[in-house]
């Protein structure tokens, strides 16, 4: 458990910090500030992306900086930006369940352009199956591609690296939705709910 | 502190089948006395000013309460103004949920909040919301379990909403794309939280709150809300009769302000962790400094319970990076033990949570506890459980695995060293069935809310209740807008507090809401410049081609 204290630049400062921190506690360690590119801390609010160039293999990945330790010579880059302009439908306006596969293409109609580059897929800080995602949902197959995307925490890093401008993101959690939308009934709440309804159910205080 | 060394008590333990449970010898009642955190000496003092006057308040609290404000009618002059029917703050579960809810209604509403949209304590939550579903259970027993943990200490009108509510809440959460784990006819699968007498917490892996903000900020997105992020409000403000009337944004640069005059205030701003109370790490978001309690009692609202926290037992005390991270208490629901560092089942796991806390806090001050380079912990057995569930973690916790490999302990392998995290704010803002707070025009809904959870919340009901209020409150304001249109609005009522602060001589250095946990050292940011230079889209996605490209 000895701490080993690194070197690395983040927004282009050099920064100083034992590699038991990630990059958000080591810029604070180092006195830096830091606010617009933090949220949760544990990896769901999809906050706090970064750029990372790491010195062995060069290569540059797109990170949570919560999620990602501090490394000897590392780079790092946040990239804060408001959330995009997006898609707008309403559930409540599916009238058919028949009819969602018509109304998702007029709703994302550039996904039919999806030039299969994979881009989504190298900076998706998560590695969601994000291009197989979308070719599911283009097939119609909503539920199966709303699986791809249960850890996705719209970060909107796909989109923002999509030639096509698709919003891969919103196109999972759009297949997500419709699948409960329209697919979960349970009985057993539906039983309850019911029961409740016929006033069987009052509390004495 | 005494205690075993982590290497030596590692090597000490043994995956083993289930074990005896070693007499507490300890009534539960001296117990919390003894070492639950809210019963430390000194640790709360009496409210000075406001509506709870005389009040016991945790110290950290009471500054924060008592402070002066960020701003004055000076820094208004000539700042931007706009208007909206319904002004939410915090864009949580609670904010989303009132937001979308009055947007139905066909009234104009605004949603502001501190950071990025869902940002929040929602979006963490992992174990699922309480409904009663199941035959075995009736929303009585919901009631009677949610009393008995708040130790009898809760609003029963409240209680009584909430547990009828259940079912409807699930059912309109699963209307707006929200997805829970079935079995293979449909039905929802239960766990039984700890201190409830029937299985009835519904979820999503551990992912329910992740799961709930993604279709939540979808759905406001896509219904007629003005939303503001990265605005947090520094004050509300009020008309000439006292009622509340809108709030003051300020930019993260805290060089802008914009006024907004609504005929309806909806604060939803949440908890308070990241005030570390009695320097206790924290499970909660970056931005959950208690604002919200802040505003409120400005305004003249009525508090309670402000010497009540829920610190949730098992917090991740190693690595150390990852102190005060939540482990589920799903994982407790599923059997999982807890074992201090001589390998002793010492505490019923799935007792209510202030209990467990206290039974682990006692366990490491008792010199039981597993030493790390930073603090101190005991064990939660998570490989007995892998051995006995084959599978169950990489089916039901896939966050807990990935967490796990991020820290390089792998909980299927070896047991998780857990200690108490400062986890959610029991009391808060007095509200009555419609949310609304005693200050005319303001509701309050969620975590900063009081009176449901009494001392001691229940596993699932804080998600519950969030949408359970968030839909009353916004109906109810959507229903009641004042038909006068909007009044003059002013900062009156922090000159009166500042004026008896002062006379009672108080420090008046410190200024709030706090907004950020000091380690960001947001105020001494001169300005802020990912915000004032924002890359603009088109931009950033050539960049990262380029980068992903070479
Ligand atoms: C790790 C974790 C796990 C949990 N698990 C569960 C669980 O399994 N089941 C359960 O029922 N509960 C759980 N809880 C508790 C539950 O998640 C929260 O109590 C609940 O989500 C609070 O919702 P909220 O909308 O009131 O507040 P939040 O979701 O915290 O939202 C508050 C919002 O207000 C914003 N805000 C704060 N201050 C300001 C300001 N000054 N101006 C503008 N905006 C502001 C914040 O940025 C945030 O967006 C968990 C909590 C945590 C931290
Ligand atoms: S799918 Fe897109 S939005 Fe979701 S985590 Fe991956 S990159 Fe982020
Ligand atoms: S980046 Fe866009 S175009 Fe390329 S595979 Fe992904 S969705 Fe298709």
């Amino acid at each position: 458990m000895v701490k080993k204290m690194v070197s690395a630049k983040i927004n282009g400062h050099a920064v100083t910090a034992p590699d038991s921190m990630n990059i958000i506690q080591a810029y604070w360690h180092a006195g830096f500030p830091r606010i617009s590119g933090v949220g949760c801390l544990e990896g769901v609010c999809g906050s706090c992306r970064v750029m990372v160039r790491r010195v062995d293999s060069g290569k540059v990945t797109a990170e949570l900086a919560c999620q990602t330790m501090i490394e000897e010579g590392m780079q790092v880059q946040f990239l804060s930006f408001q959330t995009p302009k997006q898609h707008t439908y309403r559930l409540a306006d599916f009238k058919n369940s028949w009819d969602v596969q018509s109304q998702f293409f007029d709703i994302f109609p550039e996904v039919s352009h999806c030039r299969h580059c994979g881009g989504c897929d190298v900076v998706c800080p998560k590695d969601i199956d994000v291009e197989n995602g979308v070719g599911l949902a283009a097939m119609g197959r909503f539920r199966e591609a709303g699986e791809l995307f249960v850890e996705c925490v719209m970060c909107n890093l796909c989109k923002s690296g999509c030639p096509e401008q698709i919003a891969p993101n919103q196109v999972g959690l759009f297949a997500r939705r419709v699948t409960a939308y329209f697919h979960i009934r349970p009985s057993n709440l539906i039983n309850r709910l019911e029961a409740i309804r016929r006033g069987e159910f009052r509390i004495t205080r | 502190m005494a205690g075993i060394p982590y290497t030596e008590a590692l090597s000490r333990y043994q995956i083993a089948a289930p074990r005896p449970l070693r007499d507490s010898s300890l009534a539960v009642a001296d117990l919390l006395e003894q070492f639950h955190p809210d019963y430390l000496k000194n640790s709360t003092v009496e409210l000075k000013v406001g509506a709870n006057k005389g009040d016991r308040c945790h110290r950290d609290l009471a500054r924060i309460l008592q402070s002066d404000s960020r701003i004055d009618d000076l820094a208004l002059a000539g700042v931007e103004v706009l208007e909206t029917d319904v002004l939410v703050i915090g864009g949580g579960g609670a904010g989303c949920t009132a937001a979308i809810t009055a947007a139905e209604q066909g009234v104009e509403v605004m949603l502001a909040t501190k950071l990025k949209l869902g940002d929040s304590n929602t979006v963490m939550a992992e174990g699922g919301i309480q409904a009663s579903i199941e035959p075995s259970d009736t929303p009585q027993m919901h009631y009677d379990d949610t009393l008995r943990a708040g130790h009898h200490l809760s609003d029963k009108a409240l209680v009584e909403l909430l547990a009828m509510s259940g079912p409807e809440v699930v059912r309109w959460l699963i209307q707006q794309g929200m997805q829970f784990e079935v079995n293979k006819y449909g039905d929802l699968l239960t766990r039984k939280p700890g201190g409830a007498s029937a299985p009835r917490v519904v979820y999503y892996r551990d992912y329910t709150g992740l799961e709930m903000m993604r279709v939540l900020r979808e759905s406001v997105r896509n219904c007629k809300v003005v939303v503001r992020e990265f605005s947090p409000v520094v004050d509300l403000l009020s008309d000439e009769s006292g009622h509340c009337a809108g709030a003051v944004l300020s930019n993260l640069s805290m060089d802008a302000y914009t006024v907004v005059r609504a005929r309806q205030v909806i604060l939803a701003s949440g908890g308070i962790g990241r005030l570390h109370l009695n320097q206790f790490p924290t499970s909660n978001h970056f931005g959950a400094t208690g604002d919200g309690l802040v505003l409120a009692y400005r305004l003249g609202a009525k508090l309670r319970d402000l010497d009540s926290f829920q610190y949730h037992p098992t917090g991740m005390a190693y690595p150390c990076h990852m102190m005060g991270s939540l482990i589920t208490e799903g994982v407790r629901s599923a059997g999982v033990q807890i074992l201090n560092a001589l390998g002793e089942r010492f505490v019923e796991e799935l007792n209510p949570r202030d209990h467990v806390a206290a039974a682990i806090i006692r366990e490491c001050a008792e010199g039981r506890g597993v030493l790390t380079e930073k603090g101190v912990g005991v064990w939660l057995d998570t490989p007995t459980l892998e051995r006995q569930q084959p599978g169950i973690f990489e089916r039901r916790f896939p966050k807990l695995v990935q967490r796990g490999k991020q820290g390089s302990v792998d909980p299927r392998q070896i047991p998780m060293l857990i200690y108490p995290t400062l986890h959610y704010q029991n009391g808060g803002v007095v509200i009555d069935v419609n949310g609304q707070s005693t200050v005319p025009g303001l509701y309050c809904v969620g975590e900063v809310s009081g009176g449901i959870h009494g001392r001691n919340r229940l596993m699932g009901n804080a998600l519950l209740e969030l949408v359970v209020f968030g839909r009353r409150a916004a109906l109810h304001a959507a229903a009641n807008l004042r038909r006068s249109g909007y009044h003059r609005v002013s900062l009156e009522h922090l000159s009166n507090m500042r004026r008896e602060l002062m006379r009672l001589g108080e420090d008046m250095t410190y200024k709030g809401p706090q907004l950020f946990p000091d380690y960001a050292n947001f105020d001494n940011d001169p300005d802020y410049r990912d915000l004032n230079y924002r890359i603009i889209l088109g931009e950033l996605g050539a960049r990262i081609r380029k980068l992903v490209s070479t």
